[in-house]
């Protein structure tokens, strides 16, 4: 259980690490490196497939995506950032961390909740065999994807 | 139903917390973008976090699954307008790129 | 086959590119019309006859074997299925023409078959997570389809449209999670049954906050409109039409409903915190839209300010409410559709959407001109038009439910709406020819086509409206009103 909390930990502190650095590169591998770890935390959790999925998904293909459009975007120059917002982010962060513990133990402690039955069969007879609506629209969401990337580099014959 | 589902919700509002923030202050396209895959991440959190608390864990893994692959064709499609709006304006800052108004 | 709605748009956009690449001019668009016309006969005949004995639930068969995908038709879905194929088909026919210079067209029609199958997707499933996913679908469709233009504009809005929208998604995911957390189940049935049997007041009022915030903005309920007004008129033209009269209230509206009313049930804080949004929506969108000069972006004001008229009669939660409010949406679909298409043709004839730098088209364009004035009046409540039965149910629910104040302001907002629409066709298509546009002429063949089927539907649902209320209508108000003892009893999962 410490272990889990420290990858949390750790997960929250390399996204925030993600939106302080002012390098594009820098905050796209803080991201892959909290996406890693929340994949251990998924693996840890019995629940090993979506670590995987996580892993090998996000912290692979987004990061790279991210590389990608960062390297292609690179000539113009660096944005500038608002030098405040940098600042006060450690304070806000400790103040809703403060908040946010006490809260939650209150809050979710007490939401009532009907007991659960035993879990039976495979990852994979629950995907495909009670999730199947999901699979037609995993397909949907790969086309949506796919045309959208295709409408939006198409050659253009005006300028 | 799992005493221990406070602790993954409280971390999950804290990168809430964190995503929204860099919505809010950062100017860079690329760094909005950022801003949403931590919420994505909190999200997903949220999900499997739900599904472990009840001992579901096998129902609440399919619906991971499921979200990642929409994340993906999401950030396939935000960086593809992302680039088009570089070459436009050849920069990323939110603060030159925004001309409607009213 | 209710699957169908589904699957074949989406086996259509599937083979549409290589379609394309075999007859770039006529296929992709006898293919993807011919999807919509299918299902608008399927929905309009063949629907009506399966719902006939109460809403059904179809489990898919693949091959002899029953595959576990269930949909469940009923009356509120069928009536949703029938607009959307309606206004779908009539925006589809418009694209032949207009698509024309934006290049790759089978592309074009694949992502709109792809919004169309996710939209009918959403009102045919049982399952909470499922109406997030097929959201999603229509969702990442219509983002590429607001920026299809590649100018400046377009994707400024469409990106500023994205980033709102997914913060939306996730609220709505993170209010599913928790009531998964609480009930253990995803389906309408299971999580209905759940709430049942646990206590959890407070936690089913933050995942309605959630649920209004998400819902809400996709809906563009005040105050979660501010991509509306960027992101409706940048689009091309027919998709402005599909999502002011479609995603909108498909992604927005339904989805809020289904929840409300089949799985927590509307209790009168709900309702009157719905009522009171909804009456912001109409006021404070109708004032904004009198100060644009951009035809779309009035256009894109007004339709705020009507969904904020549909939300207002189906959160009365009486029967009659929910029929104004239904017949609202049916009609202002057909109109504010009808509306944006022409406003698409005048900016292909003109090259501009400023008001003030028109006037005198309808010596030019007389068909544009005659069928934008039936979609105005019909928005605006004039009889006989089908705008002016709906609003008039909507205060009359009102009335009858002894809510002064909202019938007061439903009544104000009227006659607003009315001027706002009446300055549109003085300004654009009245007065004086100015003399820039002596040269244009009346718009091609199919968008004219497509525009006059549109207004005919507003004459005619506004001539027929028993017919109308009496066999689509009723059955939808019948299933929402019997409230969460629909989803437990007859759908029975």
């Amino acid at each position: 259980m410490i272990l889990q909390i420290a990858l949390l930990a750790g997960l929250v502190l390399f996204s925030a690490a993600a939106v302080l650095f002012k390098d594009l590169i820098r905050s796209a591998v803080c991201l892959a490196v909290a996406s890693l770890l929340l994949g251990i935390i998924f693996f840890r959790m019995g629940a090993p497939y979506a670590g995987a999925f996580e892993i090998s998904v996000v912290a692979g293909l987004i990061t790279v995506l991210f590389i990608l459009t960062i390297a292609l975007t690179r000539v113009g120059g660096d944005v500038k950032e608002s030098k405040i917002s940098s600042l006060a982010f450690p304070l806000f962060f400790v103040i809703f961390l403060a908040i946010d513990f006490f809260v939650m133990k209150s809050i979710v402690t007490k939401i009532s909740s009907l007991p659960g039955t035993p879990e039976t069969g495979s990852f994979g007879e629950v995907l495909w065999n009670r999730r199947t609506l999901d699979l037609v629209g995993q397909i949907a969401i790969i086309f949506a994807g796919v045309f959208s990337v295709l409408a939006l580099f198409r050659k253009r014959e005006h300028k | 139903m799992n005493s221990l589902w406070f602790v993954y919700m409280g971390f999950a509002a804290v990168l809430l917390f964190v995503g929204i923030y860099c919505l809010l202050t950062m100017k860079n396209l690329i760094k909005l973008f950022i801003g949403v895959e931590i919420v994505s991440k909190a999200v997903s959190l949220v999900l499997a976090a739900t599904g472990f608390a009840r001992q579901n864990i096998l129902v609440a893994q399919a619906l991971v699954v499921t979200y990642i692959v929409i994340e993906v064709s999401l950030v396939a499609t935000a960086l593809a307008i992302i680039i088009n709006i570089y070459r436009h304006t050849n920069s990323l800052d939110v603060r030159k790129i925004a001309k409607l108004k009213g | 086959m209710i699957f169908l709605f589904i699957a074949l748009p989406l086996v259509v956009a599937g083979i549409l590119p290589l379609v394309g690449k075999i007859s770039r001019k006529v296929l992709p668009d006898v293919f993807a019309n011919g999807v919509l016309l299918f299902l608008l006969v399927n929905a309009a005949v063949a629907g009506r006859k399966l719902i006939a004995g109460g809403p059904i639930v179809q489990q898919l068969i693949w091959m002899g074997e029953p595959v576990n995908i269930k949909v469940a038709l009923d009356g509120f879905s069928l009536f949703m299925l029938f607009a959307v194929s309606l206004v779908g088909l009539c925006a589809s026919l418009f694209s032949i023409d207009y698509m024309k210079h934006y290049g790759a067209k089978a592309n074009y029609y694949a992502l709109f078959l792809i919004m169309i199958a996710g939209m009918n997707g959403l009102v045919l499933v049982t399952d909470l997570f499922d109406i997030y996913l097929f959201l999603e679908v229509a969702a990442i469709a219509s983002y590429a389809l607001v920026a299809y233009g590649l100018e400046h504009d377009e994707l400024e809005a469409s990106f500023k449209y994205l980033m709102l929208s997914v913060i939306a998604s996730s609220f709505v995911l993170v209010g599913i999670a928790v009531l998964f957390g609480m009930t253990g189940s995803l389906s309408f049935e299971g999580v209905a049954r759940g709430l049942q049997a646990v206590d959890g007041k407070a936690v089913v009022g933050l995942c309605s906050a959630l649920f209004i915030m998400g819902f809400g903005l996709k809906a563009a309920l005040v105050p979660f409109h501010a991509w509306l007004p960027d992101a409706h008129p940048s689009a091309p033209a027919p998709i402005s039409a599909m999502l002011s009269g479609l995603l909108i209230k498909v992604s927005g509206i339904y989805a809020l409903t289904r929840i409300f009313f089949h799985v927590f049930g509307l209790t009168p804080a709900l309702s009157g915190v719905l009522m009171w949004l909804a009456a912001v929506s109409i006021v404070a969108a109708a004032f904004l839209a009198l100060g644009q000069n951009d035809m779309k972006r009035m256009l894109a004001y007004s339709s705020i300010s009507q969904v904020g008229y549909i939300v207002l009669g189906i959160g009365l939660g009486t029967p009659l409410g929910i029929a104004g409010g239904l017949f609202h949406l049916f009609g202002h679909a057909a109109a504010k559709g009808l509306l944006f298409l022409n406003s698409g043709s005048v900016q292909l004839a003109t090259g501009t959407r400023k008001l003030d730098e028109m006037g005198g088209l309808a010596k030019r364009m007389p068909w544009t001109a005659a069928t934008n004035l039936v979609g105005s009046l019909s928005i605006a409540g004039v009889p006989p038009f089908v705008g002016f039965w709906s609003k008039l149910i909507i205060i009359m629910a009102l009335v009858q439910a002894k809510q002064w104040t909202l019938a007061a302001i439903a009544v104000l907002a009227s006659v607003l709406t009315l001027w706002y629409y009446l300055l549109i066709q003085r300004k654009a298509f009245f007065g004086k020819l100015n003399e820039k546009w002596d040269a244009v002429k009346e718009a091609p063949f199919w968008m004219t086509v497509s525009t006059v089927i549109l207004a005919l539907v507003c004459v005619a649902a506004g001539l027929f409206f028993s017919w109308m209320i009496s066999s689509w209508i009723q059955p939808a108000t019948d299933a929402l009103a019997s409230g969460v003892q629909s989803v437990l009893g007859s759908l029975g999962l």
